[in-house]
């Protein structure tokens, strides 16, 4: 529920309260005055027949009646009765005061009668005001809650919906709105100042990946070149081992690091730029460069693909399949088959081979490597997955019944 | 031919130097912005060899400073960022190609003779080597006025051999030559060890000469006919 409804329906439930309590208490109060008037008054009425009746005469009052009984004076006793009105052609309620008094030595059993104030259309009347009241107050009442807080939070919503939209990779720094509220201000502070730590250590992080992996470069392009240097000399056989196995280290690592500094900058969104590009095209390209690399391991490659256009990054999407074509080639048994189809919502490459016990979410994971091989850099995957999530597609994978499956759905 | 290497690391550039000096190209060399900020103020290049990256300045600057003074020249920007925004943002300046390191000596020599070729000899460009005969604009291979039928791949190959003679190539600079860096080619050494025999078999039975030495387990060699 939401803040604003919470307390306008809290203000609603208060009010309704209330105005319930208040009517119902006005309704009580009103009935016991009216009642105690009227009593008075039945009591006046008696008073002056009994006067008369002391006089000598015997009055002839509507709505009265008198007797001679032989019992003793009773005490008053009020009661209801129902009394025909042939005005209205309806029973209407009375109030009536019944007492036996002694005057002149004679028992006169005295009953007057007094209509009572219609009760129900009273209750009815008085519930209508009170709706009526009631609604109107409730409904200004909620309007002017609900604006007024909405005016007061609105600093609060916005400041949430900055918040929302933050992220420690992006290039600047978190901004809130100020508010006149100190409340709202301290929270402001607070958040500020924590958001700029966080965005600032990951920039800083983001920044070393970056320039670690630059400054990497250079002194591995010695090494390979004092390597190749060297490997111009003659040298024994046993000199030449030594040597290609130095190199083939120095060119992992130079790989891997090219890999980690591609995800470095996956992480740092550092492709923005999208393009127009028609993605059956770069798959058909992609094969063809890799076509030998098939042929060579006697694998079969079967390619079918929709014309399908979208908006991506070239250079990513380039990356994207030529690191799934080279997963593919590097993990297919000799005589196999991959497949890589290409349709509207999707992309599927699959290619036979033994199960590899590890499933989709350890598989996508950096270092991560099906065989302990001495070649892949295990950052392969890790890639596909970061240029999928830059681009909002989902990668799955699956195997079953011998054939490996990656599911990119855009 | 003669080429300015800009670079700051001084085992690098001497490495360049060494190598394409050896090639027979007239090298100089400037490991600082305002050093090589001079000589292309002072003198005229035909290509110059530009690391981006330098401790007093950036390279970009440089390239546009060069580009105003002599449009002539060519440029093949080395650098340690594989970044697409440096790569265009040169070529808009007007390099002519964009090499990302660690790199291999032989690739870089390829790239200046590639551009020297596009750059000097505009229509016909034939390279020699004893009796053979590379025109490198119709991409057609001759043994003595005799054509040889070569494959897109083997006919790289040879260029690569050609313009790279007397120096071990190792398979993983030929490899990245042919397809690329983008892929691990470690277990697909393979491919070139086949091209170079397919390559070999054509030239011994046009040529009836084998000028291809391979070196077990380091590599591929290019010599001439002793």
């Amino acid at each position: 529920m939401k803040l604003l409804h919470k307390t306008t329906l809290l203000y609603l439930l208060a009010t309704t309260l209330i105005l319930v309590a208040a009517g119902v208490t006005l309704m009580l109060v009103l009935r016991g005055l009216v009642d105690d008037e009227i009593d008075e008054e039945l009591r006046l009425q008696y008073d002056l027949i009994v006067e008369q009746i002391r006089g000598g005469e015997l009055p002839n009052v509507p709505l009265t009646t008198i007797a001679q009984v032989s019992q003793g004076p009773t005490a008053e006793l009020f009661g209801d009765s129902l009394v025909y009105d042939r005005v209205q052609h309806l029973h209407e309620e009375y109030k009536y005061l019944r007492k036996t008094s002694t005057i002149n030595g004679q028992n006169y059993q005295i009953m007057v009668m007094d209509a009572h104030v219609g009760w129900q259309e009273f209750f009815r009347t008085i519930f209508l005001v009170f709706l009526v009241m009631a609604a109107s107050l409730v409904l200004a009442g909620a309007i002017i809650n609900y604006l007024a807080a909405r005016s007061i939070w609105r600093p609060f919503f916005q400041n949430l919906n900055i918040l929302k939209q933050f992220s420690v990779s992006a290039p600047q720094p978190m901004q809130l709105q100020k508010s006149s509220i100190r409340e709202f201000e301290e929270l402001r502070e607070v958040l500020e100042e924590m958001t700029h730590k966080s965005w600032q250590e990951f920039s800083s992080l983001r920044e070393f990946t970056e320039n670690a992996s630059h400054e990497t470069q250079t002194p591995l392009a010695i090494i390979r070149s004092k390597l190749d240097r060297l490997s111009q000399y003659p040298v024994s056989e046993e000199m030449a081992e030594h040597i290609v196995h130095a190199k083939s280290g120095v060119d992992r690592l130079s790989r891997m690091n090219k890999s980690l500094l591609l995800l470095a900058k996956l992480d740092n969104n550092a492709f923005t730029d999208k393009q127009e590009l028609n993605l059956c095209e770069k798959l058909q390209e992609q094969a063809g460069q890799m076509e030998e690399l098939f042929t060579l391991r006697n694998i079969t490659l079967e390619l079918s693909c929709e014309r399908v256009r979208m908006r991506a990054n070239t250079y990513l999407c380039e990356v994207l399949i030529s690191n799934l074509l080279a997963n593919a080639v590097h993990y297919t048994p000799e005589g196999g088959t991959v497949s890589g189809a290409l349709t509207k919502d999707k992309l599927v490459f699959r290619n036979t081979g033994q199960p590899i016990g590890l499933d989709s979410a350890q598989l996508f994971k950096r270092f991560r490597k099906g065989q302990q091989s001495n070649h892949s850099t295990g950052l392969g995957l890790a890639i596909v997955q970061q240029i999928c999530q830059v681009h909002g597609w989902r990668v799955n994978y699956g195997y079953q019944t011998g054939w490996h499956t990656f599911t990119i759905s855009f | 031919m003669k080429l300015l290497i800009v670079e700051d690391e001084p085992v690098l550039l001497e490495e360049v130097e060494h190598y394409l000096g050896q090639q027979g190209f007239l090298c100089e060399s400037a490991p600082t912005y305002l050093l090589a900020e001079d000589k292309v103020s002072l003198y005229a290049y035909d290509v110059v060899v530009l690391d981006i990256t330098l401790p007093d300045g950036n390279g970009l600057q440089l390239l546009r400073q060069l580009k105003n003074l002599h449009p002539e020249t060519g440029v093949v920007i080395i650098s340690a960022k594989n970044s697409l925004d440096d790569k265009l943002s040169g070529f808009g300046l007007g390099a002519d190609d964009y090499l990302t390191k660690p790199f291999h000596m032989e690739e870089l020599n390829a790239r200046i003779n590639a551009l020297i070729r596009r750059r000097d000899f505009k229509g016909s460009a034939v390279l020699t080597f004893e009796e053979l005969e590379v025109d490198t604009e119709a991409h057609e291979v001759s043994v003595a006025g005799e054509k040889l039928q070569l494959t897109k791949k083997e006919y790289e190959l040879l260029l690569y051999f050609i313009i790279n003679k007397n120096r071990l190539l190792s398979q993983r600079s030929i490899a990245e030559h042919l397809w690329g860096d983008d892929y691990d080619m470690a277990d697909n050494y393979n491919f070139v060890y086949m091209h170079i025999k397919n390559l070999r078999r054509k030239l011994v039975s046009t040529a009836g000469t084998d000028y291809i030495t391979t070196v077990y387990g380091m590599g591929y060699k290019w010599t001439a006919a002793s």
